[in-house]
């Protein structure tokens, strides 16, 4: 039996956002130029965005440093309204959220703190009970447990701005899920954190997501963040997706390929043109390559035969071989690289454009 | 729905006392924040009004009444002056632009509340505490020097200040949040803020009584809510203003507060179609 698809949580139909700013001129001439006249300029953000994440989805937002990835979640968070295109969170559009949506909704962001800076976090957290109007014995319920699955049980007392970096996080992380949302949004919320933190934070995350069935769109660089908490990834690039699909569906493209990192002897020069046609050969392709090193990336059946040749036409003096991780592909697709679109996910819903003709809404999304 | 079952009201009154609760808790935070900021605010003004007008009566002449006011009359005022100014508004206790510069309304902005609700609490507790340093200001004076200072001529005319102080009081408070809220259009607001509180004082009678100024500028001022914030509620403990100027000052208060209020919704809402969420 087919299980019917869950409920469209949040969508963005074309969503384009474009800011406008000055070019502020050099000198001080230029600071006179600029009070008489100013040159504006349209920076777009997001490019016509396509996106629905279902009920109980975990997202991955990734996309290399203004790529768009924080603009998408103000704008389908209701923070900034679109310049044009629809998002809509729970069936409301975003920018115009009623309280009863906002009860349901929560943003943790990494660089910002939503506590508040001179109360301890337990204060915070008394007004975020009135601010959600959570009644008195589920708030101390949920603050007690999630403060123990955060080991933070004996911070709560100490002023915010007294905690350390990993700790306000674990706190922010409490003050986020203490109204029990159905939908949180997460932007980096790894930043900066060691190690034992992060692990910590991802296994919060997995654990109340998979429980509760919250919807989660998380957006970070780190790429284990995304492998450890999410199913679906989207990859933004210059304010457009470049890739939504399942997380492990692209898992099982990149680990059909192996990595292979040659070290040469300097001294020895390598015949170019036999390496070249080699490479092209077995279908790998040069992924890298600096005086004493190249990386080739080689699809896992040609690895062998590869390496047979390499040894007979370069001078190797080390080898090593490894399977070719996500983060390695994930930069490649930010440099430009081709997109497996084999890969997308099928079951996952994209929304076709404005551009490509209107499209009748589902069944199961709700009217806005 | 009645109003005692929308979540919306349910709401707003916990909310504003917890969020009281924590501006109070944050005000006595910082000991000597607290000393110089809410103890010695207000205090220096009116010493060097008291000073300036020493000298301008001694040079008049013994006995001189200048404008309708006497020397002793205006040693009374100043101590008014000393009470209100404190209780009334100041632009330090908002911070509202700064929070749209750095991105901190974010957080709010994803919350089922107001953001209003946060800054009427900031001025709620502005005005408990600095009500209270007022009443202790003003028995420390009453106690030090009795023959000069202000006693109000009745009960009635003391509820009677006190309503139009605090009215007056939230129409300051409403145009500093219609200024703040600039900050979603202008690089810089502090200035602005400066600038305004400055004319609010002088309209309102912080360097001289209103009615002591020209007659033409009198009449133009006493339509401004800063005279029935500032000076007029003095005048009224004084017994200079009867019951009837107080139920006009009342009513143009009133007319003032609710075209204020009408401003701040249209500038905030329009704001928030501009703000980028900065540093997010």
């Amino acid at each position: 039996m087919v299980s019917a698809p869950r409920e469209v949580a949040l969508a963005a139909r074309g969503v384009r956002k474009v800011f406008r700013t000055y070019e502020r001129q050099k000198g001080w001439r230029g600071v006179l130029g600029n009070f008489v006249r100013r040159d504006w300029q349209d920076i777009v953000a997001l490019d016509g965005i396509d996106l629905a994440v279902r009920r109980g989805e975990r997202v991955g937002l990734i996309g290399a440093n203004g790529a768009g990835k924080t603009t998408l979640v103000k704008v389908l968070t209701g923070i900034v309204p679109a310049t044009s295109g629809e998002a809509t969170l729970l069936g409301r559009s975003s920018f115009d959220l009623g309280d009863a949506e906002k009860r349901r909704l929560a943003l943790v962001m990494g660089q910002k703190s939503q506590l508040w800076w001179d109360l301890p976090p337990l204060d915070s957290f008394r007004l975020l009970k009135e601010v959600y109007g959570i009644p008195t014995r589920e708030f101390e319920a949920r603050v007690a447990e999630f403060s123990a699955m955060l080991t933070v049980e004996d911070k709560l007392g100490i002023q915010l701005r007294q905690l350390s970096l990993g700790q306000r996080m674990k706190m922010e992380l409490i003050g986020a899920f203490l109204h029990a949302p159905e939908i949180v949004f997460l932007d980096e919320p790894t930043i900066g954190l060691d190690l034992v933190s992060r692990e910590t934070i991802r296994e919060f995350l997995v654990r109340l997501g998979r429980e509760r069935g919250i919807t989660m769109v998380l957006t970070s660089h780190d790429m284990e963040d995304i492998e450890d908490t999410c199913e679906r990834l989207v990859i933004l690039d210059k304010g457009r997706v470049l890739y939504d699909g399942e997380l492990v569906e692209l898992a099982r493209r990149v680990s059909g390929k192996r990595a292979v990192e040659v070290h040469v002897a300097p001294q020895h020069a390598l015949d170019e043109a036999r390496l070249a046609e080699a490479i092209a050969a077995h279908g790998a392709e040069l992924a890298g390559r600096t005086a004493l090193a190249l990386t080739v990336l080689v699809p896992a059946e040609q690895l062998t035969p590869l390496m047979r040749v390499l040894f007979e036409i370069v001078p190797v003096r080390d080898l090593s071989v490894e399977r070719q991780p996500l983060e390695l592909l994930v930069k490649e697709l930010y440099r430009g690289g081709a997109i497996p679109t084999a890969a997308a996910n099928p079951s996952s819903t994209t929304f076709p454009s404005p551009d490509h003709g209107p499209e009748e809404p589902t069944p199961e999304e709700p009217a806005p | 729905m009645t109003a005692s079952q929308d979540p919306a009201r349910r709401t707003f009154w916990p909310l504003l006392r917890q969020a009281t609760a924590y501006e109070l808790r944050k005000q006595v935070a910082f000991r000597v924040g607290f000393v110089v900021r809410e103890l010695g605010h207000g205090l220096v003004e009116p010493l060097v009004m008291l000073c300036v007008f020493w000298a301008l009566y001694r040079s008049a002449g013994e006995g001189a009444v200048l404008r309708g006011w006497t020397f002793p009359e205006l040693v009374q005022y100043v101590a008014g002056l000393l009470v209100v100014r404190k209780a009334m508004f100041h632009n330090r206790a908002l911070d509202l632009s700064t929070q749209i510069f750095e991105g901190r309304v974010t957080k709010y902005l994803v919350m089922p509340m107001d953001y209003f609700v946060l800054a009427v609490a900031r001025f709620t507790q502005y005005t408990l505490l600095q009500l209270g340093i007022g009443a202790l200001t003003w028995t420390i004076g009453a106690l030090v020097a009795p023959e000069h200072w202000l006693f109000p001529v009745s009960f009635g005319a003391c509820a009677g200040a006190l309503t139009l102080l605090l009215l007056g009081s939230w129409c300051c408070f409403l145009v500093y949040y219609i200024l703040n809220a600039l900050a979603f259009w202008l690089d810089v607001v502090w200035s602005l803020l400066v600038m305004v509180w400055f004319v609010i004082s002088f309209a309102g009678g912080a360097l001289l009584p209103v009615s002591q100024m020209p007659p033409v500028v009198f009449r133009v001022l006493e339509y401004g809510f800063p005279y029935w914030t500032i000076s007029a509620p003095i005048e009224v403990l004084m017994g200079r203003l009867a019951a009837a100027d107080v139920a006009r000052g009342l009513a143009i208060l009133a007319v003032t507060a609710a075209l204020l209020e009408a401003v701040r919704r249209v500038v905030w809402r329009r704001g928030l179609a501009r703000y980028g969420g900065a540093g997010m």
